[in-house]
């Protein structure tokens, strides 16, 4: 088997996995072109995964199929039997023996609905403010403490690491009031200080991350620049983080996904609806006593596709990336 | 030199990045207009978004456009997070100053001194009397001797039916089941099995959700001793029959002792697994999988919504043998001042405009509100209005609040565990895990330790 | 201290500062709060009443649902967390190759992470469907076989969460691709000329280096497996149903917290959980002297 064969035949696993993947983003996005009554159409039946809608006539009644016959819907009466206009005559019967005709149709009606409901411009703008300000505080901040933590052999190092990932084992649940009560007493409620000002302090998921990472460049370069009078902040700078973009690209990607889509902490900390994002805007969309499911999935739809389009284009810089030959040899 | 042109042009282009990203002012010009003016600016939280949210909204405007000592700024907050929000503001000395509770949180809340009392605001207000309010709907707010929130909107169940399945089944569609018996034996009638499983159920007692405390309350049971502070469920004979009578309705239809209208219990919960989103097309009842249901109110609006080609009656529930005839109101929504908010005056002459007829003598804005959203008014003169029992579908909701004795969930520290553990308890009996008896023991021994723990304390703090 | 050593404590502390300040500065407090809280009875509203250990006698003594969330959690940890490790170390490794359309092909398992949950778990629900959903109707049509009921079914519920939640390990993939972009080329090449086989490079030298990468997955994995629930209240209900089969530590802890407003005794919950957290990571880190391989050493 040549190399090439052997590469093509990789495309059948990918295929068939792709599929079970892509499912909800599909049906996400056809669900978000449905017309209300294509949506769940029949009960029990697979998700329907092309938008259809109602054939109907010049006067907006329904077009039917009645045992191999094309007719028209007059509609239901008391009993919910169904009059049908067949060939000029007029049949009676329950729903469940006649089909409605369907055609292909997008129901772009959904999206400007949803976009009405939610004062978008101001959505975006907000959630870009603080996606923005985090990743650039967190990949800076973050990639101090991890330098700290792989890059310089202090005594009681690897200890107090420990504590760095303890952080991350303690519920936010009982954190969430003290940590309000303390930001409450700076005067940080009500605007967005509290939810970027502490990536200033790293954050210990993406610490960890960049410090195995960290751990991969050479020792020997270090040694090197540091009997050459570099400085630690040069060795950080000019050598190990131009070395690290693959972890760094990747720490800038989850964090902006994680900002993009978290509610709780915005919904906690704002006070005015002027203030809310793009994730509290959609939470709100599923509140108990509106699910219109159409402009929900394409509310949903709206907001996913900027991250799918910052994954899909930014790839190169964290997987391609550039491999380790500081040392020959 | 090409390395500082680089640097210079990333800065630039982030300041422009961040010229474009930066928030607007969070205070809308309205806002602002209204503190110029002098008023006092108070913060509504809606625990409603979306278009219910919007009928507040309206209101709210109305407000701050007839007067001009207050401005109103709302917040919709949404159920599903109003509770972190809401305990960590109060614990974080930044609470609103007016916000909407749900009845059952609030049963809870109020028994933890999370409000301010209004009865002194009440005192100088002649249209909020306690007498206007059904006497259900005031327990939950008014207790101790001091009142804790106003309510705006109540809910109740009815028996809701498919007629079509009805008919189907030859039975009168406009005739729906009077007593407990003919509830199981139309039920029976409208069980339609094949082979390949269930196509149609006739009812089950725990659809849309669990609704075991009102099942018991119905049967003629008591949850709870008011005068004592404690659960008396355990060896009650009423709500073991309760239990009994809903565990048959999913009880093997092979074995000797089972009712006409049993159904193998693994079919029962397969058939329930597939059953639709509750606000969609494919809600069981709208679909036709359940040719019987108890709801609430807010059908009427759900309904011609969702499923408009639905044929479907209500009436009142059919009440078990040996047992009064009660409706269960089972919260309301209500408007309430938390403890330590900065401005509790211009809150409560929200409220007061909120909750009186207008000026004009046009209704209450409350009632309108109720309108709306479709739910029913707490006050009984304004539940009595034409708009409300003139729709033939929502008057029966509104009928039960008036001819029978209506229950509600008790006024307790631990509402919500004393639900949840009853509702916790139904699915073990269901599944087999445990007796009546037992679940009713474990339900009041929990149930009870915790209310005489926080009892203990209580007395441990009072002088 | 040697001069040079005391010049690494200086500069690694000033490194290590940003988080040394944010840590003293915003979690010291709510950290020994939360520890006092265990010891109260606290409702968030009233001020916390200290009750020595009753809390965790309670715990220990007299619930039941305690017991249930705790080995419902671990079940889920023992499962998930192996499988997950061994998919998403599969699918970087599918993803990994010079194929057209890579690019598409990663975004697509990436898809998982970034689809609002309410739409995943439309389609789910639909999988585990008892009756006419996909994982049942192929079981009968290729296998004739009866599926269980999936959620509905109590012994069957933990292991659809689990299958959801290997479709969902997106982000370990991503990870793993940029460790294995890590890995020189040249070490390739050479093997090749050694006359290497595709195992033996793997063996040999991905895996090897790949292990620092995997310490990082299966840490992260252990603490976000202890604390799992935000999933099961969009598939089950957060109820914990069918009996108390989904009720998971944290989903337990969380309505001890902000439902029955039982602060303290969630801060107890909480502190356990932290202990048994602690208790896995310590071990695991502490057996990674063993397996993990820096490069850079």
């Amino acid at each position: 088997m040549t190399k090439r064969t052997r590469r093509n035949l990789a495309h059948v696993p990918l295929l068939a996995a792709s599929l079970l993947f892509i499912a909800p983003f599909l049906w996400m996005l056809s669900t978000s072109l449905k017309h209300e009554s294509g949506i769940f159409a029949k009960p029990g039946e697979p998700p329907q995964w092309i938008p259809v809608t109602e054939r109907t006539d010049d006067q907006g009644r329904r077009l039917i199929t009645y045992q191999a016959r094309a007719g028209v819907d007059l509609g239901p009466d008391e009993s919910g039997r169904h009059a049908l206009s067949i060939d000029g005559k007029t049949v009676v019967a329950w729903p469940e023996d006649f089909e409605i005709q369907q055609r292909i149709g997008l129901h772009w009606a959904n999206y400007v609905r949803a976009f009405e409901m939610i004062d978008f411009v101001a959505n975006l703008r907000n959630t870009l403010f603080i996606c923005v300000s985090v990743v650039l505080a967190s990949v800076l901040s973050c990639s101090l403490v991890a330098y700290s933590f792989s890059r310089i052999p202090w005594k009681g190092r690897d200890a107090i690491f420990i504590i760095v990932l303890a952080t991350m084992m303690l519920p936010y649940q009982v954190t969430l009031i003290p940590l309000f009560a303390a930001y409450s007493r700076l005067g940080w409620v009500g605007t967005f200080k509290p939810l970027i000002l502490p990536a200033l302090f790293g954050t210990p998921f993406y610490i960890f991350l960049i410090r195995q990472f960290f751990k991969g460049v050479p020792e020997d370069l270090s040694a090197a620049a540091r009997i050459d009078g570099c400085s630690e902040f040069g060795i950080y700078w000019r050598i190990v983080m131009p070395l690290s973009k693959p972890v760094l690209a990747t720490t800038a990607l989850f964090v902006f996904l994680f900002e993009w889509g978290d509610f709780l902490n915005p919904l906690i900390y704002l006070q005015d609806e002027r203030q809310y994002t793009l994730a509290i805007a959609l939470q709100q969309f599923q509140s108990q006593h509106e699910n219109a499911w159409g402009p929900l999935m394409a509310m949903s739809s709206v907001i996913t596709a900027p991250i799918i389009a910052l994954f899909f284009f930014t790839q190169k810089t964290f997987i391609q990336g550039i491999t380790l030959t500081g040392l020959k040899g | 030199m090409q390395r500082w042109i680089r640097w210079i042009l990333a800065g630039a282009c982030g300041l422009l990045v961040y010229a474009l990203i930066w928030p607007r002012s969070a205070t809308s010009d309205a806002e602002r207009e209204a503190r110029k003016q002098g008023r006092t600016v108070i913060v509504y939280w809606d625990r409603h978004s979306g278009h219910e949210h919007e009928a507040r909204r309206a209101l709210i405007h109305e407000f701050n456009t007839s007067q001009d000592k207050v401005y109103v700024r709302a917040l919709p907050i949404g159920y599903n997070s109003l509770m972190e929000k809401l305990l960590t503001s109060i614990a974080g000395s930044a609470p609103p100053d007016v916000c909407a509770i749900d009845g059952g949180i609030m049963a809870q809340l109020v028994a933890q001194g999370c409000f301010a009392t209004l009865e002194s605001f009440m005192a100088g207000c002649p249209s909020l009397r306690e007498e206007r309010f059904f006497p259900h709907i005031w327990k939950t707010v008014a207790f101790d001797g001091h009142v804790w929130g106003i309510p705006t909107t109540t809910d109740t169940y009815c028996l809701l039916w498919n007629k079509r399945a009805f008919r189907k089944a030859g039975l009168d569609p406009d005739r729906p089941p009077r007593t407990l018996a003919e509830l199981e034996e139309y039920a029976a009638r409208l069980t339609i099995k094949d082979e390949s499983g269930i196509r149609q159920i006739g009812f089950l007692p725990w659809q849309p959700w669990d609704l075991s405390h009102m099942w018991g309350l119905l049967f003629g049971g008591t949850w709870y001793d008011e005068s004592t502070g404690l659960a008396v469920c355990a060896g009650d004979p009423n709500l073991i029959r309760m239990f009994a009578w809903q565990r048959s309705f999913a009880i093997d239809p092979t074995s000797d002792t089972h009712p006409p209208f049993a159904l193998d219990p693994e079919k029962v919960m397969s058939f329930q697994q597939g059953f639709g989103a509750y606000m969609s097309a494919n809600n069981p009842f709208y679909s036709g999988k359940i040719a019987m249901i108890t709801e609430g109110e807010w059908q009427v609006t759900f309904i011609p919504k969702y499923a408009p080609d639905l044929d479907w009656g209500v009436a009142a529930i059919p009440t078990p043998d040996g047992a009064s005839p009660r409706a269960y109101g089972p919260t309301c929504i209500a408007d309430c001042i938390p403890a330590g908010c900065r401005h509790p005056e211009a809150a409560w002459a929200y409220l007061e405009w909120f909750n009186s007829p207008r000026p004009d003598g046009r209704p209450s804005p409350a009632s309108d509100y109720n309108y709306a959203i479709h739910n029913i008014p707490v006050r009984t003169d304004e539940a009595r209005q034409a708009r409300f029992i003139g729709d033939p579908r929502f008057r029966p909701f509104v009928d039960v609040l008036f001819e029978r004795e209506t229950v509600s969930a008790p006024v307790t520290p631990v509402t919500q565990f004393f639900m949840d553990e009853i509702e916790r308890q139904r699915e073990r009996v269901i599944y087999r895990k445990t007796s009546p008896e037992q679940a009713l023991r474990e339900i009041q021994n929990t149930v009870n330790d915790h209310l005489q723990l926080g009892r203990a304390l209580a007395a441990r703090t009072t002088p | 201290m040697t001069r040079q050593e005391r010049r690494h404590m200086r500069n690694g502390l000033l490194f290590a500062s940003p988080f040394l300040f944010g840590f003293g500065a915003f979690f010291l407090y709510p950290l020994v709060a939360s520890v006092y809280y265990s010891f109260c009875h606290y409702n968030v509203i009233q001020p916390p009443m200290w009750i020595g250990l009753e809390n965790f006698r309670e715990l220990f003594t007299r619930d039941a649902v305690f017991w249930k969330s705790l080995y419902n959690t671990l079940y889920y940890t023992v499962f998930s967390v192996p499988l997950g490790l061994a998919v998403s170390i599969g699918l970087a490794l599918l993803l990994n190759q010079k194929v057209r359309g890579m690019a598409a092909y990663r975004t697509v398992f990436f898809l998982p992470t970034i689809v609002p949950m309410v739409a995943s778990a439309v389609l789910w629900l639909w999988v585990l469907n008892p009756e006419s959903g996909l994982l049942n109707e192929t079981l009968r049509q290729f296998l004739r076989v009866d599926g269980p009921g999936w959620l509905a079914d109590e012994h069957w519920a933990k292991p659809s969460l689990i299958l959801m939640s290997l479709w969902a390990t997106g982000g370990a993939m991503v990870i793993f691709l940029a460790g294995l972009a890590d890995v020189p080329a040249s070490l390739y090449e050479v093997a090749a000329i050694d006359g290497a086989g595709r195992w033996a490079k793997f063996r040999n030298i991905t895996l090897p280096m790949l292990t620092p990468t995997i310490l990082f997955n299966l840490v992260m994995g252990l603490i976000g497996a202890f604390q799992y629930f935000t999933q099961v209240y969009v598939m089950t209900g957060g109820k914990g149903g069918p009996v108390d089969s989904t009720m998971f530590y944290a989903l337990y802890l969380y309505r001890n917290s902000f439902h029955y407003l039982r602060m303290g005794y969630a801060s107890a919950m909480a502190w356990m959980l932290f202990l048994l957290i602690l208790a896995a990571t310590v071990a695991v880190l502490v057996s990674s002297r063993r397996w993990v391989y820096y490069h850079g050493d």
